[in-house]
């Protein structure tokens, strides 16, 4: 039965991974630019969430999702308009990697000047410790919850993309960046909408991380890692992928720690290598 | 002119050998660190600016070289210095067998492998006690090198692998090897349609650069007397790499030496002199870096040669002579002027 449980929560906990990666998948697929700091806006968007929550300590930080969303969204597109805009055109595959980086490097440290190195969490009062159970199987209500919230999360995500009008013209600038111009679209316009969508779907990860484990500035980095495993292990620029990716390897961490409690996420990156040395197009290569 | 180039290595060579007497021993275990950056980051310009492998897991080779130090000083009972060519010789090693898996994937996948690689590496060195765990293992056999002559031998030693690392870069890249890299980095797919064996260019790349960082780990580790895998796997390392050749210049020779002044002039001014902590001066660095890429995204070495003039360490060739007479025929014969050749691979070059 324990088994039955670790593996469920794995899953429940995968689920959040899959959140952290499609944002990041989203821009992979569009724009073929890997965003490295990525997971810098996951914490900050931790960060926000917890000044928000001493700002409107009466508010549950769940309600907090939207207004943070929205923050994410903003500098998304702002730091896609104001720089990676300038060198997404540039033929060297690169430039893209190394410009993020130093955003990373940048944001990383200023948050540990504003908000200290101190590990931070975000409560959940009562949510955090209730369960439901069938029998002797207890879950997670609050895990559950975030479960939810992401299959809707990535269900909104591929209607927008499959059925509107914006959907359409992101999938045809990720096609061809110079046709799409000739129909009237600004592929610039075009990204800074898609990568404020990415942390706006990136912030309600990294809250939702923040209730279910502690942060630090520097947890960007395993945050970053974590997003990417998702995304090479779903395969580029696939959703659902992305999705069955942050699953395997949910699953494949708290497996790995109920076998060996000071594993960390060893077992997850070791999933990743095996996964991706044996099929580098990823696990669950499908639709885009 | 040879003589005036002699004079200088003879110059440089002396005031190295000398620098322990004339500088105080804080000043020489700064500049030792500096020159230990140096190596490292010129083995990263070497992948990133002519292997067109951008590896964001350095930092294993850094610490597999530390620990084999370690290890191979405290089982042999013997001082850390005459251990250390087992460092590079270990993570050659390591890269040569990494290399196999990991040149299966492109690009930014190589990057992120390489770095999951890398956090493999450090949470099992982390859950292995025999290899001192979490805590990490201090240094006893250093106590069987003179005291005295510690910080001069670290520094004598740093020196050299900076200055190998750079000549070292320049000996390769100006060989059989370093013309097939080019064409690769230029144009993988015309590299191998005449011939250049793309796998093998990069992965000789590979294996160097995976030494030169750990033998300049190994030396780096000894001076701090210990190791520990926080410390040792640190992202920060490879950091401190691109961050260095981003701003020096990446695919120069020279842009990592100008990288590492600036890095280490931005410190001392902003934490020394300003009192500024550590934080502010990553992010005057990162500042610098996205300023870089944005608007000189060759990085300000070119700037400075243009300034300077001169030739320094290009790794430039002059094409071809019967090229240059064809050309010349033709335009002598009023006809189409041929294509540049200016880096000229013959078939079969690699």
């Amino acid at each position: 039965m324990i088994w039955v449980e670790t593996i469920i929560n794995g899953v429940l906990y995968g689920g959040l991974y899959g959140l952290l990666g499609v944002g990041l998948a989203l821009i992979v697929g569009v724009m073929r630019v890997v965003n490295l700091s990525h997971g810098e806006f996951i914490v900050l968007s931790a960060f926000l969430g917890v000044s928000l929550v001493g700002v409107v300590p009466w508010l549950h930080p769940l309600a907090l999702l939207l207004p943070v969303a929205l923050i994410a969204f903003v500098l998304g597109f702002v730091l896609q308009a104001v720089l990676i805009n300038r060198v997404v055109t540039r033929p060297d595959p690169f430039a893209g990697i190394l410009l993020t980086f130093g955003v990373a490097v940048v944001m990383r440290n200023l948050m540990v000047e504003v908000y200290g190195a101190d590990p931070r969490h975000l409560q959940a009062g009562r949510l955090a410790q209730a369960s439901a159970g069938i029998g002797d199987l207890h879950v997670g209500v609050l895990p559950l919850l975030i479960l939810a919230l992401s299959v809707a999360l990535f269900t909104g995500l591929q209607l927008i993309l499959t059925r509107t009008r914006f959907g359409r013209i992101v999938r045809a600038t990720a096609d061809h960046r110079d046709v799409v111009r000739l129909m009237g679209v600004n592929p610039g316009r075009v990204y800074n909408l898609v990568m404020g969508l990415s942390l706006a779907l990136a912030s309600v990860a990294g809250m939702l991380l923040a209730i279910r484990a502690s942060f630090t500035p520097y947890s960007g980095v395993e945050r970053l890692l974590v997003a990417f495993e998702v995304v090479v292990l779903g395969g580029l620029g696939t959703f659902w992928g992305a999705m069955l990716g942050g699953i395997a390897l949910g699953v494949a961490e708290l497996v790995g720690l109920r076998l060996d409690p000071n594993a960390g996420p060893l077992y997850a990156h070791l999933l990743f290598l095996v996964g991706v040395l044996l099929r580098p197009n990823g696990l669950f290569r499908g639709r885009s | 002119m040879t003589v005036v180039r002699w004079s200088l290595v003879v110059l440089g060579l002396l005031a190295v050998v000398s620098a322990p007497w004339l500088i105080g021993e804080g000043t020489q275990r700064f500049l030792s660190e500096a020159m230990l950056m140096l190596a490292m980051a010129q083995m990263w310009n070497l992948l990133a600016g002519y292997a067109g492998l951008v590896s964001m897991g350095q930092q294993v080779f850094v610490g597999l070289g530390a620990y084999c130090l370690f290890f191979a000083s405290i089982s042999l009972k013997v001082a850390p210095f005459w251990v250390l060519p087992l460092a590079p010789l270990l993570c050659a090693a390591v890269a040569a067998v990494v290399a196999v898996f990991m040149f299966r994937l492109r690009e930014a996948y190589f990057a992120i492998g390489t770095w999951v690689f890398s956090e493999v590496v450090s949470l099992l060195v982390s859950k292995t006690e025999r290899l001192g765990g979490e805590r990490g293992v201090g240094l006893p056999t250093a106590r069987l090198v003179d005291p005295r002559w510690l910080e001069p031998l670290t520094f004598w030693i740093s020196a050299a692998i900076a200055v190998a690392s750079v000549a070292g870069t320049y000996a390769l890249l100006r060989s059989r090897v370093g013309l097939g890299l080019m064409t690769v980095r230029d144009n993988d797919v015309a590299a191998a349609s005449i011939g250049v064996d793309v796998w093998w260019n990069r992965f000789i790349a590979f294996v160097i650069a995976a030494a030169g960082c750990g033998l300049a780990g190994a030396v780096s580790f000894t001076a701090t007397l210990y190791v520990a895998p926080g410390f040792a796997f640190d992202p920060n390392w490879v950091v401190a790499m691109m961050i260095i050749v981003i701003i020096g210049g990446i695919g120069t020779l020279e842009g990592p030496i100008l990288g590492v002044i600036i890095y280490f002039a931005l410190r001392e001014a902003l934490t020394v002199v300003f009192g500024l902590s550590a934080g502010w001066y990553l992010i005057g660095l990162g500042i610098v870096a996205i300023a870089a890429i944005l608007f000189e995204p060759d990085g300000l070495w070119p700037m400075v040669r243009g300034r300077l003039g001169g030739d320094w360490l290009s790794v430039r060739r002059e094409p071809p002579a019967p090229a240059l007479e064809l050309s010349a025929a033709a335009q002598a014969a009023g006809g189409v002027r041929s294509s540049p050749t200016e880096f000229g691979a013959t078939p079969g070059d690699r």
